[in-house]
């Protein structure tokens, strides 16, 4: 390991103030930052433990937008009943996420930044990887790329943002606000995420002296139509083979409006507006449901043991858009 | 149906784990003690040219670091003498060759284990690699025949005039036992005797292979294992880095303990290798099965000979009278593989009992009815008698209890509420009634104190219960302060324990000794015998304690055999007998239910009925099935060590990545006993347990996704992919 030294904040200001230095690295659960600091890919000289800031744990589901501080635990936001029945989506997400011991731990802030699950960017020098020593090449192209984008990839990068919170949030339109030096921003999710190009070492547009504070989704009346449906390889604490987020506006059968991202699959959270365009005006039937899942996948490119995702994905799609209608209806 | 000659009796261990008080190998603690890492090799094979440990030693703390250089004095004794003490002759870390991926290439030890870790990173070296064969499916792999494989009868002829025939090539993977406690070495030098610490199955093994290594006398090696946190056989023999370990405390004058980290046990330790089973079935028109073939590869080390002796249970289920058998060791650039929990009878029982079920389903006939029209009355490989078999209860008991007859025959013709498929399938097993020589020491004291050491090895399988049991039914002494010394050669000589010959081993010792014990007692009262309690005796005869020492031998075995068993040497015995064949049974019967979109599986119930003999410990009994059938379920369903075959090695080497079973992914396991004595194996009428509890799951299930989806899936594990 390598030597760090540890500071706790106590408001926001003072993190900002930290983070102006080198090798600085924001502490809340710890629950990635550990892991990756133990395989040396995160090697901090400086940890700031922000978890101490009192109101960032707030979480606030008003009639225009739901907010939520940066520090709350994913248990604490999963387990809000209020959340479970007006948008089971945010809560499936965050509960079909890790274990409940890590739920415990990690902020909803923090699991946005969690980095990719890519075994050849986890296991070591050996394995040539863009995004842990930029230029080095990619492993993954070409080699066990069942876990791999289909989505938003390079040639330079093919790992999966591997996460579930921000795929639900990126189809419900969220927005992080953030503070640096340069003040207060608002990023939408859609654009807090990079697409890895050529340079995939840098996950986010977030800058090395920035924090989140807290995230902003705005309110919809029809939140319960809503479902993140995860395909993995166990029943629970596992990372998406495929995964759906899906929120339906509804209008008796016929769909006002949908919102459909993908997880698992795409080098970053995956709105997919071409199925959502599909969906839109017309009647939801299970053989439109999968046509939409279908358009999602469009121009998703297969590599070597990943071509199932495809279909695999197409029909979570189609039974997460009917998932969401029996909600809308049946309740 | 199940009627225990045992009570129900709770752990002996339970409250001291559940409180987190046991203690494993890995947790000790010495006064002193440093801490090593290991650097594990970065090319699959070649020769190390140069290892530059300059930065390493720069860290404070860093008090050594060991090459290969520094063990070349015990490079020759390991190479030449180690055999015995290890089915792998190969050791890491003894010449500067390289045969696999992640081999050591420089051993740290420090003050802490954080500035082990940390200057074990700051190791470089150079290679010189070479070519290698990463997989049996690689250019450059070896073919080795073994000797002695299983034939009898004319296959050929009889096959081609049977009336129905079936021929299919079955995969497994490779997979990792990965037990909770890492595999450790903890060594402890001082005063001319070596103490080791190691969560061991063979701790006997530990003592002579070290000893013989190092050029010690095996009396002055001290060897630790009363608690294994787990084995399934990776830690069945000695370890590479035993040996390692105990050489740097001996050079560095203070103990040394090393815990290898989780991504290194796939590369450092043993696995189950790949393996792939072609079979041919041949069924005439009265529905006997007439022939089978049988032609099994399994991966090996370059270095090894480690067979896949699939054929030694598959051949004795079935009264097949024309049978053939063919075994080829693919030999490619990996670490040795080795026993893992039914080496080789759940690979072969996942390809014969899915042959079975192809057969059925071609024929037809109700696979259950295939199944008890065919029973070996005898064992068809040697024609001797079998001990005991109860199979057909098994499957008479487990349809009922399961409700087979609900089985719609056809293909996807079931369905829930919900819409899900459901699928019923069947899968029968048998694992060898093996048994192992034992010495067994007994004192009892009038203070209200016993002792009893004896060869065995709790890996937390229940072995101290069923001593507890075994001796409490023979003795009335006080169990709470009975202590049991097993893994400890200082104790008892000490027998490898493996192939699920425990139970059978050490009861038959255990009321010998118990027998012994109240000779000598009633010897001190002119022969006449008294009830009660043992240690009130020993007051009012105001004796302190009585010892009694017994040595018992498996059916058959000669006394020399004892000769090796004071040296640790294997001498467990069977399924072959003289006289007879004994063999442990069990019937599987599976539900799975079938998501009709995304075609997840689910394996909503198991039903699981095991001829193992008496049961002595009827609750780790149980447990023991459990983890058998949840096994299974890992193993068709889950498990998979992924290689990228540019890289060699495994790359999904964490507990994230390799996939085994949660909570969430295990139904009802309804678990239930023939529970019927063996009558010629030992007096207590016990058989083996722990590895036929998982022989047959894993057909089971695919043959009842079979029956859900129509898809006849012949390569563990079964994805999501194989099925969509």
């Amino acid at each position: 390991m390598q030597p760090f030294t540890y500071s706790k904040a106590a408001t926001s200001d003072d993190v900002i103030a930290a983070l102006t230095g080198e090798g600085v690295q924001l502490i809340a659960g710890g629950t990635t930052l550990f892991d990756l600091m133990k395989l040396g890919i995160e090697q901090p000289r400086r940890i700031v433990d922000v978890s101490g800031i009192g109101g960032l744990d707030e979480v606030t589901l008003g009639p225009n937008e739901l907010v939520f501080g940066a520090l709350a635990s994913m248990t604490d936001v999963a387990s809000s009943p209020a959340l479970q029945e007006n948008y089971p989506v945010l809560a499936e997400s965050l509960l079909k996420a890790a274990s409940q011991q890590l739920r415990n731990m990690a902020t909803v802030g923090g699991n946005l930044l969690q980095r990719t699950r890519c075994n050849y960017f986890r296991n070591g020098a050996m394995y040539a990887c863009n995004k842990r020593n930029p230029g080095s090449g990619c492993a993954a192209l070409g080699g066990v790329d069942r876990g791999h984008a289909l989505l938003g990839g390079s040639e330079a990068c093919i790992a999966v943002y591997p996460g579930d919170w921000a795929v639900a949030l990126t189809a419900l339109n969220a927005s992080v606000d953030t503070q640096s030096p340069r003040g207060l921003r608002s990023i939408p999710l859609a654009d807090l995420y990079r697409l890895p190009g050529q340079t995939p070492d840098r996950d986010t547009e977030l800058a090395a002296d920035e924090m989140i504070l807290r995230i902003r989704v705005p309110a919809a009346s029809y939140g319960r139509a809503s479902t993140y449906h995860k395909i993995r390889d166990r029943e629970s604490y596992a990372f998406a083979l495929v995964s759906a987020a899906v929120m339906l506006d509804l209008d008796g059968d016929r769909v006002r409006a949908a919102h459909i991202a993908l997880g698992g699959v795409a080098t970053r959270p995956w709105r997919a507006p071409q199925a959502e365009a599909l969906l839109t005006g017309q009647t939801l039937t299970p053989a439109r449901a999968l046509d939409a899942g279908r358009a999602a996948f469009e121009g998703a490119t297969a590599g070597h043991h990943n071509a199932f995702k495809i279909e695999l994905g197409a029909r979570a799609v189609a039974d997460a858009l009917m998932i969401a209608q029996q909600r809308s209806t049946g309740q | 149906m199940t009627t225990h000659t045992f009570p129900d009796r709770a752990r002996v261990d339970a409250l001291d784990k559940v409180r987190g008080a046991t203690q494993y190998a890995a947790d000790v603690a010495v006064d002193r003690m440093t801490h090593a890492m290991t650097v594990p090799s970065e090319i699959v094979k070649g020769r190390l040219v140069s290892v530059d440990v300059q930065a390493a030693r720069a860290i404070p703390g860093v008090l050594r670091v060991l090459t290969y250089q520094d063990f070349q004095d015990v490079a020759e004794a390991v190479l030449g003498a180690v055999g015995p003490y290890s089915f792998r002759t190969y050791h890491a870390m003894l010449s500067d060759r390289l045969i696999y991926r992640g081999e050591p290439i420089a051993l740290v030890v420090a003050e802490t284990l954080e500035i082990a870790i940390e200057a074990a990173a700051l190791v470089t070296a150079t290679y010189a690699p070479d070519a290698f064969s990463p997989n049996i499916d690689a250019e450059g792999t070896e073919v080795f025949v073994p000797e002695g494989s299983i034939s009898f009868g004319d296959f050929d002829q009889a096959f081609d005039s049977a009336a129905v025939t079936i021929e299919a090539e079955y995969n497994h993977a490779a997979q990792h036992q990965n037990p909770m406690e890492l595999i450790s070495t903890t060594a402890d030098f001082r005063g001319g005797h070596l103490y080791i610490h190691e969560g061991s199955q063979s701790s006997g093994a530990i003592k002579f292979g070290v000893a013989l290594s190092l050029g010690l006398d095996p009396e002055r090696v001290h060897v630790m294992s009363p608690t294994v946190g787990g084995g399934f056989g990776q830690k069945n023999s000695m370890q590479q880095q035993t040996v390692l370990v105990a050489r740097a405390a001996m050079l560095i004058g203070r103990p040394v303990k090393l815990v290898l980290p989780r991504g290194q046990i796939f590369h450092m330790a043993t696995y189950r290798p790949v393996s792939r089973h072609r079979i041919r079935l041949g069924l005439d028109a009265a529905g006997k099965i007439v022939a089978a073939s049988y032609d099994g590869q399994q991966q090996n080390s370059r270095a090894e000979t480690f067979r896949g002796a699939f054929s030694e249970t598959a051949a004795r289920i079935y009264a097949i009278a024309n049978y053939r058998s063919s075994e080829q060791l693919i030999r490619t650039d990996t670490q040795s593989p080795g026993f893992m929990r039914a080496p080789f009878e759940h690979p072969a029982s996942f390809a014969f009992e899915s042959a079975i079920d192809e057969l059925a389903h071609a024929a037809g006939l109700d696979p259950v009815a295939l199944r008890l029209a065919n029973q070996a009355e005898t064992d068809p490989v040697t024609g001797l008698p079998f001990t005991s078999r109860h199979l057909v209860e098994c499957l008479t008991e487990g349809a009922r209890r399961f409700g087979w007859d609900d089985r719609s025959p056809a293909i996807g013709s079931m369905q829930d509420a919900d819409g899900l498929l459901i699928g019923y399938g069947v899968g029968v097993g048998c694992y060898k009634a093996a048994t192992s020589p034992v010495i067994a020491r007994l004192r009892v004291s009038a203070d209200g104190r016993s002792r009893i050491s004896l060869s065995g090895h709790e890996m937390g399988q229940g072995m101290r219960n069923v001593i507890v049991a075994a001796l409490v039914a023979r003795l009335d002494i006080d169990p709470q302060q009975l202590e049991v010394i097993i893994g400890e050669p200082d104790g008892a000589p000490q027998h490898v324990t493996a192939g699920s010959w425990g139970t059978a081993s050490v009861v038959p010792a255990v009321e010998a000794v118990a027998d012994e014990w109240r000779r000598k007692l009633d010897d001190l009262r002119d022969g006449r015998s008294v009830a009660g309690n043992v240690h009130q005796v020993l007051f009012r005869l105001k004796r302190p304690y009585i010892d009694a020492e017994v040595q018992v031998l498996a059916p058959g075995q000669p006394v020399a055999v004892m000769d090796r068993l004071r040296q640790s040497l294997p001498s467990a015995v069977g399924p072959q007998y003289p006289e007879f064949v004994g063999l442990s049974f069990s019937a599987h019967f599976v539900e799975v239910r079938v998501e009709p979109s995304t075609r997840r599986i689910r394996v909503s119930r198991v039903v699981s009925v095991i001829d193992c003999g008496t049961v002595m410990s009827p609750r780790t009994a149980e447990s023991q099935v459990y983890g058998g059938v949840i096994w299974g379920i890992a193993a068709a369903l889950r498990e998979i060590s992924e290689q990228d075959p540019r890289y060699g090695g495994v790359l999904n080497n964490d507990l994230a990545d390799y996939v085994v079973p949660v909570n969430a992914d295990i139904g009802a396991i309804d678990v239930s006993f023939v529970n019927k004595p063996d009558p010629l194996l030992n007096a207590a009428g016990v058989k083996g347990l722990g590895e036929v509890a998982m022989v047959g799951v894993a057909a089971a299930i695919a043959n009842a996704v079979h029956h859900a989806t129509g898809k006849r899936i012949r390569s563990l594990p079964i994805r999501i992919e194989d099925v969509l």
